[in-house]
């Protein structure tokens, strides 16, 4: 479905993703994992072109020179140069690391805006679908979104994604300081939404431990590399992941 | 009753004259020094369709609001676009093509006080011992319905809230497909058309003079500063205080001060309060 090759990216002289190569097939859920600054919401940047538009910002603003190379193949289509925009559109929708929720509008706004590229019968399915998964935003649909918990936000936030009718949907740090409950209300939740809607989903997390069961395929980034790749039970069986990213 | 007449008459106006620009800034935050410029050219282009073409009325109005806004979104596709998220360059680009606009139409001989639109209605009541004509009265009208009408809009249309989207968060409404070139030019056109508006309703009452483009601009500065950039609620709460202030100097004082006192409430509300009245809500820390 999704296949990058020979990704790299460079901030100035800094190597920030170092030929870096993944795959993601139909219907699965692919993890990639890494500690700070390895790679991961580069990675997602990438893939959902969200890097063109830093690279466009910052040239024009005469900053940091960003160097983009490698190729981004979706359903068979080059997309290593389609606009974010249209990137959206063909489906492939990031829910960004610190879930950057709209903070004025309300939760139902927020899902509303979330539901820009779906038509009107789309989004009132979505938006039942999506209360069905996260009860909790039920009581809260006229809550201003920054008066959320984190959790909360992060249901908001993987909802709004939904509601953009993703095919292939990238949760950059989903769990990012939530409280181990509700990692695994969301953990559950993922696995549930990519079962139900029948999309692939690649999501990027610092702790492998508590994604790491639903995942089909994962990659371990180091530095901006790739250094492991492997499905779950293979990199389970592997005594170097065990040691580094399970602490057995 | 003076006061409270001339008051909310001179609020709508000035609320109206700033409505485009809070819109404008809002939305793509590009500070929209053009905005007078846009302003005076709705009004001669309606004149000239008036006059010159003998177009009807509200046809002439209707046709200068979509020349407007075409003026509006070809400024930011050709000139903005490249310097957008640089505040100096967009407001010293923004306001060298206001300046050109204005120059260039007095150049172009529309000076004077020969320029003047009809007033929509004639004839005026008395508003509890205060005579006000018709026209005032439906600017007042037509104020409060459009404000209405754009809380509707971007509360309930699906361009509106991407456009409320954009404005807290351009990139994460990238990330769901809304593209903020397009979104940012559509913003420029409804600023500009909304620019417009103001003129269409403010100019029959008195001639229409490039100085009143800076004039304007000036104004709705003063309104969106004391506002709070950015926020329409405070704009038109600034455009009230602000339009209340200048009528009572007037009466107290004298009509000189008014413009001293949009100068005064810019210089004071920078020193006290300078996010604004309604200024977002830079607190709201985000949860981790």
């Amino acid at each position: 479905m999704l296949e990058a090759n020979e990704l790299m990216v460079f901030y100035e002289n800094m190597l920030a993703l170092n030929n870096i190569s993944i795959q993601c097939s139909e219907n699965s859920i692919v993890g990639v994992f890494g500690a700070n600054s390895a790679g991961k919401s580069t990675l997602m940047y990438a893939l959902s072109g969200i890097m063109l538009d830093i690279r466009k910002k910052e040239e024009m603003a005469g900053g940091e020179r960003i160097t983009i190379s490698g190729d981004i193949r979706f359903h068979d289509q080059d997309i290593t140069s389609l606009k974010p925009s249209l990137r959206a559109k063909s489906g492939i929708i990031l829910c960004p690391e610190r879930r950057r929720i709209f903070k004025e509008s309300t939760v139902l706004e927020n899902l509303k805006i979330g539901g820009f590229l779906a038509t009107k019968a789309q989004a009132k399915d979505t938006l039942e679908y999506i209360l069905h998964v996260f009860p909790a935003l039920k009581r809260l649909k006229s809550r201003i979104g920054g008066f959320l918990s984190g959790g909360e936000q992060q249901m908001l936030a993987i909802g709004r994604a939904l509601m953009a009718q993703p095919k292939l949907l990238l949760l950059d740090e989903p769990l990012l300081g939530l409280s181990p409950l509700m990692q695994a209300t969301l953990i559950k939740a993922t696995k549930a939404i990519q079962k139900e809607k029948k999309i692939s989903i690649i999501v990027s997390e610092q702790y492998a431990r508590p994604v790491f069961p639903i995942v089909d395929y994962a990659y371990i980034l180091e530095n901006g590399a790739a250094v492991m790749e492997g499905t779950r039970q293979e990199l389970m069986d592997n005594p170097d992941v065990k040691s580094a990213y399970f602490g057995v | 009753m003076q006061i409270i007449v001339y008051g909310t008459i001179n609020s709508v106006s000035l609320a109206l004259m700033a409505l485009g620009f809070a819109m404008v800034y809002g939305i793509s935050r590009v500070p929209n020094f053009a905005h007078g410029a846009l302003y005076i050219v709705c009004g001669f282009v309606c004149w000239i369709f008036l006059n010159s073409l003998g177009l009807n009325y509200f046809l002439a109005i209707i046709l200068s609001l979509l020349v407007n806004a075409l003026i509006g979104a070809l400024m930011y596709r050709f000139v903005l676009i490249r310097v957008r998220g640089m505040n100096i360059s967009e407001i010293i680009g923004s306001y060298a093509i206001g300046l050109a606009i204005l120059e260039g139409l007095r150049w172009g001989g529309f000076k004077g006080m020969t320029y003047t639109l009809p007033v929509f209605m004639e004839g005026s009541i008395t508003l509890g011992g205060v005579p006000v004509d018709y026209h005032r009265l439906l600017m007042m009208i037509i104020g409060v319905v459009l404000v209405g009408l754009l809380w509707a809009f971007t509360h309930y249309t699906k361009l509106g809230l991407a456009l409320q989207g954009m404005a807290q968060d351009e990139r994460a409404a990238l990330m769901l497909g809304i593209d903020s070139d397009l979104m940012a030019t559509l913003a420029m056109a409804f600023g500009a058309m909304l620019a417009g508006v103001a003129a269409i309703l403010i100019l029959p009452l008195g001639n229409i003079v490039v100085e009143s483009g800076y004039h304007v601009l000036i104004m709705s500065i003063a309104v969106c500063i004391v506002g709070g950039l950015g926020s329409w609620m405070g704009a038109i709460v600034a455009a009230f205080l602000i339009g209340f202030t200048q009528i009572l100097t007037v009466v107290y004082i004298g009509s000189h001060f008014q413009m001293v006192v949009a100068i005064l409430a810019i210089i004071l509300t920078l020193i006290v309060k300078p996010s604004g009245l309604f200024g977002r809500q830079h607190e709201l820390e985000e949860r981790v």
